[in-house]
């Protein structure tokens, strides 16, 4: 069973904001999800989001992006409310307390594990509290397997309703919570819920398998073990002594979006959340990006999960096997270099389209990541890893592709769709793959033969950088050479130890600060991208300024810069990729692993900097 | 047909299948790697693990050269055609069910669709006919396993 909890709610209950033609603010969002996949909570109680059985499936509740076509399980008192909502401690279950002038009802919502007892493939967990009063409530299922495409049939199988399309189904089990009543295209219910009662709706999802019936018994066992599995993972998190209560929840967002049967780390469990409300630059996040990968690395470490980073560091050896020396930009989580972009018939979040799934970034030349692949290895061998002679040689492969490449332009961090140019972030990032190498190879974790040839590169590259991509107008680097453009991916300078001497990159975060900053918020970069419309700002980037003003000793501006962002989360400490500086709203994918990653590392810079 | 003959069929057919799938891998054209998947149940040293795959896997590949040798027997024939049909089979069962589905039940470090937030999977599970290793998987499987049994199969009938 649940633990009994008086207290209502961590804030006060106001009034959800009102959708807009069906669709709820990003802000409005929760995550709660299972390892295998996740679910999106809408404060006003409907699931909007859901993907069967992985994170990168199609979705069974894609209302978020179509909520005619997509699909959605509501619960919700009938009539007015007002919302309060917090995650259970230490875990990714979400608690959300109704408040109406008939009572008040908490909804818990969790993914579950699995326990004793025969688990389904996956399942979801709705139990409903009452606490004070007599409320009325209303739940409706509407599942559309196959982003809305397949054709979904319910019906009963054994009393119990179903919904199915192919080699998917679920069935709706509903406890002391209505009986459900079933419709061309939905399973509802309605029932009142009194102070002390208790009801239960158990949805359990079978795919290309016999969906299994769950008992009550059995789905309050897997919730209350859920509780469980979560607060042991993160009771043993190492967190920061600053923001702990940010950290923590970044650290569990992060775990939401490991795919545990890989151990993929995905950037984000959406598709096509759009950077610019109305406009075209919609991605799908469902992959694991090789940028992410020191990021993520590092903070599995810091945080004390090497169970994590182990499966981490296996999963990219082996994704990266097949285009080795070359490496692509994303893998899909079954370490699938296939990632073919496609356009599906949905309305789009607020008419944002095209609707995408698959990422043509795939096949973009992107010279960065080998600096992010080198990185990884070497934070990995710092931690006391040993790497086997194969890896080794892959690794001073890729180096040596370097070395052949860096020349060579290509479409940068930021995966500008177009011709591509030389950008000083690459160069930069080639620099880090090289210096990481010679590292490596120092320390005997990967062959020396090239080893002078990398010192050699590594010194041009740099030579380049100062001469080529240093603006004396600007005293910055710049995005390209001979630009007068700036980009925030320079503030990782910092982060990684280039100029780690010299004053160079502090200007640039001067010129970044200056120029890229709105408020708290720091946007990508200036100057065209050859898409249309406006995005907003980055909030990495955001966490990047503070993680730079830190490592460079500005401690006291870096933590008023970190208060702000962290204030700047919503109601559950969740981020999206992009903030409107002027209204607040959330822009991009949710919740967006990179904003988190950043947020982390951080954090990770003021415990290593401030006095 | 001649059980010894088989057993030695075994060990070159298993010589010839892991060949050709080392020979892919190199080619870059699947990260399908028995030995590996096979040691790592025992070890997570990687290093390790690949020596042990291939005692396991050499194990495996004479066990499933008796295997053959009854079905020869029940056949009361035997040779490198039936062999060939026999590795088609067998190349078909490994790639949907055993190596599908037993092989991530029973390997303590790989993931399956049960992996959860409750455990932490270090080998990536190898789906439907191996196809998370590379698209180009399921052909090199059927190929090496068909190669094996039509080596069994004709050391079988050759063999006195």
């Amino acid at each position: 069973m649940v633990a009994s909890n008086d207290r209502l709610t961590s804030e006060r209950p106001n009034r959800p904001q009102d959708r807009v033609d069906g669709f709820a603010p990003l802000r409005d969002y929760a995550a709660i999800g299972d390892g295998r996949t996740v679910a999106l909570v809408a404060r006003d109680g409907s699931i909007d989001w859901l993907t069967t059985p992985a994170i990168d499936s199609a979705t069974v509740f894609g209302g978020l992006l179509d909520p005619g076509r997509g699909g959605s399980f509501e619960l919700a008192p009938v009539g007015p409310f007002s919302v309060a909502r917090r995650y259970l401690p230490g875990t990714a279950v979400l608690e959300t307390t109704f408040v109406t002038d008939r009572g008040t009802v908490r909804v818990t919502d969790a993914m579950t594990v699995p326990a004793d007892g025969l688990a389904p493939l996956r399942e979801l967990v709705r139990r409903i509290d009452g606490l004070a009063g007599t409320i009325p409530m209303r739940w409706v299922v509407r599942p559309r397997f196959g982003y809305g495409a397949g054709s979904t049939r319910i019906e009963r199988r054994g009393g119990v309703p179903v919904a199915h399309a192919g080699a998917d189904a679920l069935a709706v089990r509903s406890f002391d919570a209505g009986e459900p009543d079933l419709t061309m295209d939905a399973i509802a219910g309605r029932f009142e819920i009194e102070h002390g009662q208790s009801g239960l709706l158990a949805m359990s999802v079978a795919h290309q398998e016999p969906l299994i019936f769950v008992s009550r018994s059995e789905a309050e066992g897997r919730l209350a073990a859920t509780i469980e599995t979560w607060r042991r993972w993160s009771g043993a998190l190492r967190t920061t002594d600053r923001w702990r209560d940010a950290v923590e929840r970044s650290a569990i967002a992060l775990k939401l979006l490991v795919y545990a049967p890989s151990g993929a780390v995905v950037a984000a469990p959406t598709t096509s959340l759009p950077e610019d409300i109305g406009g075209e630059r919609n991605w799908d996040y469902r992959y694991c990006w090789i940028r992410d990968s020191a990021f993520t690395l590092d903070a599995l470490l810091r945080l004390g999960r090497s169970s994590e980073a182990d499966a981490f560091f296996w999963w990219l050896m082996q994704a990266s096997q097949l285009t080795h020396p070359r490496l692509q930009v994303l893998y899909r989580i079954d370490g699938d270099p296939e990632a073919r972009e496609r356009v599906l018939d949905l309305r789009g979040y607020r008419g944002s389209l095209p609707v995408r799934v698959g990422n043509g970034a795939v096949d973009q030349v992107q010279h960065d990541i080998y600096g992010d692949l080198l990185e990884t290895a070497w934070e990995y061998v710092r931690a006391g890893r040993r790497l086997d002679a194969e890896v080794g040689r892959r690794l001073a492969g890729a180096a040596d592709h370097v070395t052949s490449i860096w020349r060579l332009p290509d479409a940068g961090i930021w995966e500008v769709r177009g011709d591509p140019r030389h950008y000083s972030h690459s160069k930069m990032m080639c620099w880090v793959a090289l210096d990481r190498a010679v590292r490596l190879a120092e320390a005997g974790a990967i062959p020396d033969r090239s080893a002078a040839g990398w010192r050699n590169t590594r010194s041009q590259i740099e030579d380049f950088i100062w001469s080529r991509c240093w603006s004396d107008d600007k005293r910055s680097l710049v995005r390209s050479p001979g630009s007068d453009d700036l980009d925030a991916a320079l503030l990782l300078g910092a982060h990684f130890g280039f100029d780690a001497d010299g004053d160079r990159v502090s200007q640039t975060i001067d010129a970044v600060r200056r120029e890229l900053k709105h408020g708290p918020f720091v946007y990508r970069y200036s100057g065209d991208d050859g898409l249309e419309g406006q995005e907003g700002a980055f909030l990495a980037c955001s966490f990047w300024l503070v993680e730079a003003l830190a490592r460079r000793g500005s401690i006291e501006e870096a933590a008023e810069l970190m208060e702000e962002l962290v204030a700047s989360s919503n109601d559950v400490g969740l981020y999206a990729e992009e903030i409107d500086p002027r209204s607040g709203e959330f822009l991009g994918n949710f919740p967006q692993g990179l904003t988190h990653l950043a947020l982390l590392e951080a954090a990770f810079a003021f415990d290593e900097e401030a006095p | 047909m001649s059980v010894w003959g088989t057993v030695v069929g075994g060990l070159v057919g298993t010589f010839v299948l892991t060949t050709i799938l080392r020979t892919a891998s190199e080619l870059r054209l699947t990260r399908m790697d028995l030995p590996f998947l096979l040691g790592t149940a025992v070890t997570s040293d990687r290093g390790r693990a690949k020596a042990i795959g291939y005692v396991l896997h050499f194990v495996a590949g004479v066990l499933f050269s008796l295997a053959y040798a009854i079905g020869f027997a029940a056949l009361d024939r035997s040779g490198w055609l039936l062999g060939a049909a026999f590795g088609l089979i067998h190349g078909l069962f490994a790639g949907s069910a055993l190596v599908n589905i037993l092989l991530p039940i029973v390997h303590p470090r790989m993931g399956t669709p049960m992996s959860s937030i409750a455990s932490t999977a270090l080998l990536e599970p190898p789906g439907f006919m191996m196809l998370n290793y590379g698209r180009s998987t399921p052909v090199l499987s059927l190929a090496s396993h068909i190669a094996y049994g039509a080596i069994v199969g004709g050391f079988a009938s050759a063999v006195r």
